[in-house]
């Protein structure tokens, strides 16, 4: 506060300048850019490297919102890590109390840029969830024509697979490349969350009721398929596996499996 | 109030010859609750070729006799006597009413139904420790198991009841961790109140839950529970036996929260001393307080659940069985209705907590008082509207998923408004790094963390992949326990003068807080990475390919556990050890730093009058 030259009425950009020069301003800063820094570093590897492979657009997207709702929040990150470091680097040990602070009980223009942030952030956050949302579900809507259906059936502790086009019943999940699939799922007892991981949806298996999803595989490889709704005793053991496999195979596959090519 | 105080300054321990007061407590109220309970057990047990029906009546008995205890308990202990000698027009001579107070009873008033808030307090306060001690030793059991693939440690039948029991007995514990011990034993003294509005319903809301412990405990002696603590019909319905102890212990606790959230509210809406006006109301009350009122409409919506769920095991009405018409979202949106403001009911008599020491060790008055209380009262307000962004994929109606999503990252605002006030109190300070102001380090990193990942969560392409996966039940424990918990137990450094008279010994605080602290990093940090690795939760066993995530989360846990074993032990022994502790050892402002310990029967000799809020910190103004 002393560096305020009280006598000469300071420009904005002056009193600006004087801010910045300020050293517990700098130190800020300083950590302040080395934490965003480090969560931009973060987002960036944390999720690329730990998902799975991903044989979806869907999983695709997926992977990208974290990434960059990492970025969005890094800023945040470094305002409040960097505020806590520095007074975290300049407290008081000891037993005696340090002396008082200045009185400073609110700061407006303190508040109202925080609350703008704040604000601004979670639109642009609630704005990305919800585009995605409305891609999703257009392509969805464009592909259902030409789309596979895939009858799944959730019971205790197993997943099973019904391909009524083709006429074939299965444990494990294939799924032709580059065709659209539609999962209608359904439970013949409790609920079960069929989770076709590298896929990147979810839905409830709920009793008596049809759920309905859809997504595209767009890559070659496994599939893990596991419940994510906890659904009795051996609900850790009910996860299958299948495949993104190229048409013909999936054709072969049908048709070994007593199945007509649709 | 005015009559017993006149009381005070003499002393007289009051002996209410032969009354009937004086020989009850809780072994009395133990043994009439057995009796209770096994009597209507005998009753109502019977026979049935049918399995289906003998399942009906099994259950109506086991139930039946777990409410017989609870009403047994509170019978034998006394706690009907009063509204009883009302009633017949023999209302309590104000000697009854000192003796029900404990005034002079040493420690035995801890084992009775006793109306002194403080006695109150305590007793929560070891109720919290002990539901944290028993959680923390499940949690330790599930991680030992999830130490390598294989699961071979426990049973899956087990390990899914570890799952639940541990799940509830921890929100349990975690809903009363601030509000029951500081709830009742500071906070009155706070708002300069000589008790609680309704002592009798301060001890009722005590014992009501006490009675819900051995209920809960005893789900392990009938099988256990398969449900995890979501309890999610139909599972719920098709569970065996132990499922009845824990729709007891929901509806019991259930009780006991609307009686404590009413009388917390009643009391600072209308004891607050002379001058207390909204603006100079101490934080945490004002943060006690919101939280309460969200339970008092939250938490019926379980019990209804619950009552529900009972009926469909006891009399198979069938609300929540598909098979006969009825509908497991029905049951979900009950229970998420309750669920959703639940967390903020935990989270954010935590965070006020810390609210409060940050000014005091800062030395500068609360940064923007008003944000914080907009902050608190915005995400109550908002989370009650948030509920089904967890039943994203139920398949209930995916067209709300949108509105749900805008409102669930719609809290972010208020809960920015949060760190606002906590870093502009900061800012410009010179922090007092004792015990109680570590725990605001720990906050803001860990609030972070679990805020940032709940965004990830709450939207609706995100959780597609997330829901349901170890990467929740990180990011859950970041705010509940890294958030919540750590501010209650920098409050039990703080409030630990007031409450005990002793100063809770700093080393082993130190020692435990960065135990803690690192091994809660270490442990969840390896969740986060299993979650996002696809791992789902609650599974006893898992691939190969999570192996190292979950080696290392088990040995971030032995830490965690290890640093509240020190902690208990800094507890225990301060307590009877520990250094003298001045009136005010933190030089702080609030009322309760005015009274000495012991705290006198109704707290201040003449009533405190009020002209400024309790964060006048700061230098004279050049």
């Amino acid at each position: 506060m002393s560096e305020h030259n009280v006598d000469l009425k300071p420009t904005p950009g002056d009193r600006f300048t004087t801010f910045l020069k300020r050293k517990d301003i700098r130190e800020t800063l300083a950590w302040a850019a080395f934490y965003t820094a480090g969560f931009v570093v973060l987002g960036g590897v944390f999720y690329t490297k730990w998902m799975p492979i991903s044989l979806s657009t869907d999983m695709k997207s997926i992977e990208r919102l974290m990434v960059i709702f990492t970025w969005i929040s890094a800023p945040v990150c470094g305002l409040v890590l960097s505020i806590a470091t520095y007074t975290f680097r300049h407290g008081t040990r000891g037993d005696v109390p340090p002396e008082d602070g200045p009185p400073i009980r609110t700061n407006f223009l303190g508040v109202a840029s925080f609350g703008a942030m704040a604000g601004i952030l979670t639109l642009t956050a609630v704005v990305y969830g919800l585009i995605e949302m409305n891609s999703a579900s257009e392509a969805a809507a464009k592909d259902a024509p030409s789309a596979l259906i895939v009858e799944v059936t959730g019971s205790q502790w197993v997943w099973s697979f019904n391909y009524p086009a083709q006429g074939v019943s299965s444990n494990e999940l294939m799924l032709p490349k580059g065709q659209p699939v539609i999962f209608k799922i359904h439970s013949v007892d409790v609920n079960h969350s069929f989770w076709p991981v590298q896929l990147g949806i979810k839905a409830d298996a709920n009793h008596f009721q049809t759920t309905s999803v859809t997504t595209t595989p767009n890559k070659l490889g496994r599939l893990d398929v596991k419940c994510a709704e906890l659904c009795g005793l051996y609900h850790a053991y009910m996860e299958t596996e299948g495949a993104v496999v190229e048409p013909a195979d999936f054709n072969n596959w049908v048709t070994q499996n007593g199945g007509h090519s649709a | 109030m005015t009559t017993l105080s006149s009381h005070v300054s003499s002393r007289p321990i009051p002996n209410p010859k032969n009354s009937l007061i004086t020989k009850l407590n809780a072994g009395t109220g133990l043994i009439v609750g057995v009796v209770f309970a096994v009597a209507t057990y005998n009753l109502l047990k019977g026979e049935n070729e049918d399995p289906g029906i003998a399942y009906n009546i099994h259950n109506r008995a086991l139930l039946a006799a777990m409410f017989m205890w609870s009403i047994g308990f509170l019978v034998g202990i006394g706690a009907f006597i009063g509204p009883w000698r009302w009633l017949i027009g023999k209302d309590l001579t104000a000697e009854e009413q000192l003796y029900l107070a404990g005034d002079g009873q040493g420690i035995k008033r801890y084992f009775k139904y006793c109306t002194d808030h403080k006695v109150v307090g305590i007793q929560y306060l070891w109720g919290v420790i002990t539901l944290l001690g028993v959680g923390g030793a499940m949690a330790m059991m599930i991680r030992t198991n999830l130490a390598a693939p294989g699961g071979h440690f426990i049973t899956a039948s087990v390990y899914n009841s570890l799952v639940g029991l541990h799940g509830i007995t921890m929100i349990i514990a975690m809903i009363i961790v601030a509000t029951g011990p500081f709830g009742n034993y500071i906070m009155p003294i706070m708002i300069g109140a000589a008790d609680m509005a309704f002592p009798r319903l301060n001890a009722l809301s005590w014992w009501v839950l006490f009675t819900a412990i051995p209920v809960l405990c005893s789900a392990w002696f009938l099988g256990g529970i398969p449900t995890g603590w979501t309890a999610y019909a139909p599972l719920s319905i098709q569970a065996g036996p132990g499922m009845n102890a824990f729709i007891a212990t929901i509806i019991i606790f259930a009780v006991s929260t609307a009686v404590a959230g009413s009388n917390i509210t009643a009391t600072v809406i209308a004891m607050r001393a002379k001058g207390m006006t909204w603006n100079r109301v101490p934080i945490f009350v004002i943060g006690a307080t919101i939280s309460v009122a969200l339970a008092v409409p939250a938490f019926p919506t379980f019990m209804v659940s619950m009552i529900m769920t009972a009926l469909d095991r006891t009399y198979m009405t069938g609300f929540f069985d598909a098979n006969i018409g009825g509908s497991g979202w029905l049951y979900a949106h009950l229970f998420w209705i309750m669920g959703h403001p639940e967390v903020y009911v935990i989270l954010i008599p935590g965070v006020a907590v810390l609210m409060e020491i940050v000014p005091v060790f800062v030395r500068m008055p609360l940064f923007s008082y008003i944000g914080a209380v907009v902050g608190f009262a915005g995400i109550a307000g908002l989370s009650i509207l948030v509920w089904a962004h967890h039943m994203y994929m139920s398949g209930w109606m995916p067209m709300l998923n949108g509105p749900f999503m805008v409102t669930t990252e719609m809290i972010s605002i208020p809960t920015g408004l949060i760190f606002l006030v906590m870093l502009g109190t900061l800012w410009h300070g010179k922090p007092w790094l004792k015990l109680p102001m570590l725990g605001v380090y720990a906050f803001l990193w860990n609030m972070l963390v679990g805020g940032i990942t709940g965004i990830y969560l709450s939207d609706v392409p995100a959780d597609n992949y997330l829901h349901g996966s170890m990467y929740v039940t990180a990011h859950f424990h970041y705010t509940l326990m890294g958030a919540a918990l750590t501010g209650a137990v920098a409050g039990l450094a703080y409030w630990f003068p007031k409450m005990t008279g002793r100063m809770l010994n700093e080393r082993a605080g130190y020692v435990s807080f960065w135990l803690i602290q690192i091994g809660f990093q270490v442990l969840y940090l390896g969740m986060f990475t299993a979650g996002a690795e696809g791992q789902p939760r609650r599974v006893v066993n898992y691939a190969s390919q999570f192996a190292t995530a979950n080696r290392i989360s088990t040995v971030g846990a032995y830490l965690v556990g290890t640093g509240f074993v020190v902690l208990l032990w800094a507890v225990v022994h301060s307590w009877r050890h520990g250094k003298i502790a001045p009136m005010n050892p933190w030089g702080a402002k609030s009322l309760e730093w005015t009274v000495p310990y012991p705290v006198p029967l109704v707290n201040f000799d003449t009533p405190p009058v009020v002209t400024s809020d309790p964060y006048g910190y700061g230098k004279a103004v050049k």
